[in-house]
């Protein structure tokens, strides 16, 4: 598994890349997408909604299941990933290139970690 | 819950890098690296593999076996034969199912009864319980053997090669068993079932010793299988519409009982046969079935016993739906979703035949709904997921499997809306409609070599009495008794006509070899229908007063052996043939064939055949012919035994065969010979029927009914430019048959050899030359007749593609029919037929362009031989087309 030492990552699996101070893109990590399997169908929020730190916005479904995906940062959505809706495959193929969202105006961050600690943290879910 | 079970392919799994879960008690693969849309795509274009030793199988011994299945399952058990699977339900009193079940007859004395994994120890409890009342046994096998199910297009090349390839792993159609030995595996025992839960139409689940499972796990992906775990296994089934207990079947979400009937499949699954007696649930099902049927035919007035029914769902937005999720329709819920996901499919391209599967892949999203029992399908409806109402509809079906070798995935289309038709002038098109015929005609008689064995060229009398005035009119006539049997007319001016009837009567008698014969019938199907109508009719003339009682029980050619569309349930004898009241099936039986040789019947295993059924008509004949029908045998065994059975020999294709260079039908003890006049024959497309009874044989009653069934039983308008055409059709035969008959015979031989030696695969004994018939059938590889019969007529090689007696259908044809019969009226000889399997083998096998020499060879031989050609004639004829207007 991959965690490239540039992002942030929330508990909740999800990816934060920053672009200036206030504005980042949001995907699934890695780990997410082998847990989940093979995604069939993301729903993805519209533009210029806005969201707490930790608060739903989005939902991914496997052949199997369906996840809730939080937003890291507070703030609003500038921008969906619309090739996703069509191929949701792409985050398990890439997840680091498949960001499903630009948040821009972030007031907050939920509890981020870097790489390493991911890494980590990944073992004990693991466990 | 204690520990998880394991089956015998646990740790070939965990090897496997599976992720394991718990499935109904039991720690099963839900899937593999690859993904479960890999795996589902692989089932649908290669070979799947999946472990399905979780579920229960049940053996049942006893002398009161089927009693007791008959008192515990839905089905009848008494139709299920030797080397069948059946499917079936085990209901419980209120008619809802403790869990669906396929039940094997692998052996005589006794039954194996296959049951989900997570019911098998309520199932157990259940039935012993219930045989306690019985003299029977029941034995849980599952340990002893483990299961694979091996599923898609390739599974049946994968496991041949596994078997070996010279032994036949079932019979072709669905449902069938076989159990084998494998040489190459310590001469194992496989148990082997044409069944599955995938859809594929073709696919096997095997049975093996436990000690095999992993060594036969392995085999099966060396030969390219790859395993699949429980997610694809839930895709497929619901791509492919088949019920799972626990969603479709068993307790509704309120945790009421789904009635049994609410499931498509009921309809084959539940039997109320007097075999059967009183069962389980009998009487709620019976409800249910009336319910049913009201349904189906839109009468809603009482839904009480089925208010729901399982009814496929297609999303029309975005979304996935999910069990659970409501089914909304004008604001008000009308049910549930109760499995649904998003299935990957291939995109197809093109139509028909000709469509092509593309390796893009898309997805769709589908489930089963448990719905309000008058919910029509194409109805639009909502589906509400997680609060957001998205809209669906209600398709027929999701997948079809009858164009095998693959599934082929339905997607849901609006009716498209009518296409105006252009706008062009009447004249224009008619001009067009005759420049069209005009390319056509010169194609198929100047430029094409045409080999479809059941077609044949007219000579040019033939052709221009078919035109000549009589064509035009009506001549109805039928004995009338009150004139001592005289033939009366309806109309006037039929004297002409009548006077042809009465000479092409007797031409055709003097072919057939009869004293009897009906000419007004217009096809060889008619000619069955017709003789089937009056079988019945005959049977029944002593007591009119109850309703008519049907034929059987009937022994004809299986159709995938050969045998002709119009001597088959599904064709001319639908309306005539009874039901079995014990199998529930229509009442036929087929000629047992050679093991080593199925286009031959096996006569020994025929004549036991007929000593259990006593087959009141036995039909010989067939559209995929090779030899002689063994007519003799086994009319002598008949009269040696002393059956009183209508022997009838449906000649359409050998019709113009019929003397000393293949069969006298009659001479051979046939009493009815049918047939169709442009095959073999020489005529325009038309039916004859011939018997052999004399005026005082009781069965002359019978074909005094043949001729009131041809008139007016099936038709008033007896096409009477083809009937006259018909007469000098007879008088060319007459004449020309030794010769033209000794031609087609040595032209067959000859170029099934050439054929041979050019590489092809011909069917039928080398050490006959093949063939005895006009026929010749070559084998082209699984699946690819449609494609190499196109590419053949692409280059001007015109016959027609064939699924051979080991195949499942046309779509799967792995051959071609190749016919001698119009080439050889156009003169061609050995050395014609010797350069054509050339140009064949480059075409077919090669895939060289060889579309100019065709034209070259066929440019030679484009005058019609066998005919009256001789110089008065010629004159005759010119004067007559001046007066026909040509």
């Amino acid at each position: 598994m991959n965690f490239p030492g540039e992002l942030k990552y929330s508990k909740s699996h999800e990816w934060v890349k920053m672009i200036d101070d206030t504005t980042a893109l949001v995907g699934l990590t890695d780990f997410a997408q082998q847990e989940l399997g093979d995604l069939v169908f993301i729903n993805l929020p519209e533009e210029g909604d806005e969201f707490d730190a930790d608060e739903v916005f989005a939902d991914v479904e496997s052949v199997k299941a369906v996840s809730d995906v939080l937003l890291p940062a507070a703030g609003t959505i500038a921008e969906i990933n619309e090739e996703l809706l069509d191929e949701p495959q792409q985050i398990n193929s890439d997840p680091y290139g498949a960001w499903l969202v630009k948040v821009e105006g972030i007031t907050g961050f939920a509890e981020l970690m870097d790489a390493d600690a991911y890494e980590a943290y990944i073992e004990t879910v693991e466990e | 819950m204690g520990e998880l079970k394991r089956t015998q392919l646990y740790d070939a799994h965990v090897k496997a890098g599976a992720k394991m879960v718990d499935f109904g008690g039991w720690e099963m693969p839900i899937q593999y690296p690859t993904g479960i849309i890999a795996e589902h795509m692989y089932t649908r274009h290669a070979c799947s593999i999946f472990d399905v030793s979780h579920m229960g199988r049940l053996n049942v011994r006893g002398p009161e076996r089927v009693k007791f299945l008959q008192h515990v399952l839905t089905n009848n058990v008494q139709a299920l034969e030797l080397n069948k699977a059946q499917y079936s339900i085990v209901p419980n009193e209120q008619g809802g199912a403790i869990d669906d079940a396929y039940v094997y007859c692998f052996e005589e004395d006794y039954f194996t009864v296959v049951v989900n994994a997570a019911n098998t120890d309520v199932v157990l409890e259940h039935f012993n319980e219930q045989i306690k009342a019985f003299d029977a046994t029941l034995e849980n096998v599952s340990a002893q053997w483990a299961a694979i199910a091996v599923q898609g297009p390739e599974s049946k090349n994968i496991l041949q090669r596994i078997v070996g390839g010279d032994v036949q792993l079932t019979e072709p159609m669905r449902n069938e068993l076989n159990t084998l030995t494998v040489p190459s595996m310590d001469n194992m025992v496989m148990r082997v079932a044409k069944t599955g839960y995938t859809g594929e139409p073709i696919g096997y689940e095997i049975y093996i010793k436990s000690e095999y499972a992993e060594r036969m796990w392995d085999r099966l992906i060396e030969e390219g299988a790859k395993p699949a775990g429980l997610g694809a296994r839930d895709t497929t089934r619901l791509e492919a519409g088949m019920p799972l207990h626990g969603h479709e079947l068993g307790k509704d979400k309120d945790g009421k009982e789904i009635p049994i009937f609410a499931i498509p499949l009921a309809k084959f699954a539940v039997s109320f046969s007097d075999q059967k007696g009183d069962y389980i649930g009998r009487s709620s099902l019976k409800k249910q079935q009336e319910a049913f049927i009201r349904i189906n035919n839109r009468d809603f007035t009482d839904c009480e016993a089925l208010p729901r029914r399982m009814m496929p769902i297609t999303l029309l937005g975005r979304g996935v739906m999910r069990a659970g999720c409501p089914v909304m329709k004008d604001g008000k819920e009308i049910g549930y979703v109760t499995s649904g996901t998003m299935v990957p499919y291939y995109v197809s391209e093109g139509k028909g035949l000709s469509t092509k599967i593309t390796d893009q892949i898309n997805r769709r999203s589908i489930g089963f709904c448990f719905i309000d029992s008058d919910v029509l399908n194409d109805e639009k409806v909502q589906v509400d997921i997680r609060g957001k109402l998205i809209d669906a509809v209600i398709p027929e079906y999701h997948m079809k499997n009858d164009a095998p070798p693959f599934t082929r995935v339905i997607l849901y289309r609006e009716d498209e809306e009518e296409v105006e038709a252009p706008k062009t002038q009447t004249h224009e098109s008619a001009m067009k409609l005759i420049s069209d015929a005009l390319e056509n005609h010169v194609w198929r008689q100047e430029e094409c070599i045409n080999m479809i064995p059941s077609e044949m060229s007219a000579s040019k009398a033939v052709r221009m009495l078919q035109i000549s005035d009589p064509c035009f009119r009506y001549a109805e006539h039928r004995k009338i008794a009150s004139f001592y049997d005289e033939e009366v007319f309806y109309y006037q001016g039929t004297e002409f006509i009548g006077r042809v009837e009465e000479m092409l009567a007797q031409e055709m008698a003097k072919f057939l070899g009869c004293k009897e014969v009906e000419t007004r019938v217009l096809s060889g199907q008619m000619s069955n229908t017709c003789v089937f109508s009056a079988l019945v009719d005959f049977k029944n003339r002593l007591n009119r007063k109850v309703e008519p009682k049907r034929l059987g029980y009937i022994l004809n050619n299986h159709i995938i052996k050969g045998g002709h569309l119009s001597a088959q349930p599904m064709g001319a004898l639908k309306d005539f043939v009874a039901v079995d009241p014990v199998t529930e099936k229509k009442a036929v039986v087929n000629f047992p064939v050679c093991e080593a040789d199925p286009y031959r019947i096996d006569v020994e295993k025929t004549k036991e055949v007929i000593d259990e059924y006593r087959p009141e008509l036995i039909i010989f004949g067939k559209s995929m012919v090779l030899y002689k029908e063994p007519v003799k045998e086994i009319s002598d065994f008949v009269k040696k035994m002393g059956y009183d059975t209508n022997i009838m020999y449906d000649m359409a294709h050998v019709l113009g065969l019929i003397g000393d260079y293949f069969q006298k039908p009659f001479e051979d003890g046939a009493d009815i010979v049918t047939g169709s006049t442009h095959k073999t024959f020489f005529g325009p497309q038309r039916g004859v029927i011939g018997v052999n009874w004399d005026k005082s044989d009781l069965k002359y009653g019978l074909w005094e009914t043949i001729q009131s069934r041809a008139f007016p039983g099936s038709t008033s308008n007896h096409h009477l430019g083809t009937q006259l055409a018909l007469l000098m059709a007879a008088y060319e035969m007459n004449t020309f048959k030794d010769e033209y008959q000794k031609s087609i015979i040595k032209n067959a031989k000859s170029f099934a050899k050439s054929l041979a030696d050019a590489g092809f695969q011909v069917e039928g004994d080398p050490s006959i030359g093949y063939t005895e018939t006009h026929q010749v059938i070559v084998s082209v590889g699984y699946g690819t007749g449609p494609e190499i019969a196109q590419r053949l007529e692409d280059n001007n090689l015109i016959c027609n593609y064939q699924a051979t007696p080991y195949e499942e259908g046309f779509t799967a044809s792995g051959a071609l029919r190749l016919g001698v019969s119009e080439m050889t009226r156009f003169g061609f000889t050995e050395k014609e037929f010797a350069k054509v399997a050339e140009l064949m083998a480059d075409c077919a096998l090669r895939c060289k362009d060889v579309k100019e020499e065709v034209k070259k060879l066929r440019s030679g031989f484009t005058v019609m031989k066998y005919c009256f050609d001789d110089s008065d004639m010629e004159k005759a004829l010119e004067d007559f087309a001046v007066r026909l207007g040509l």
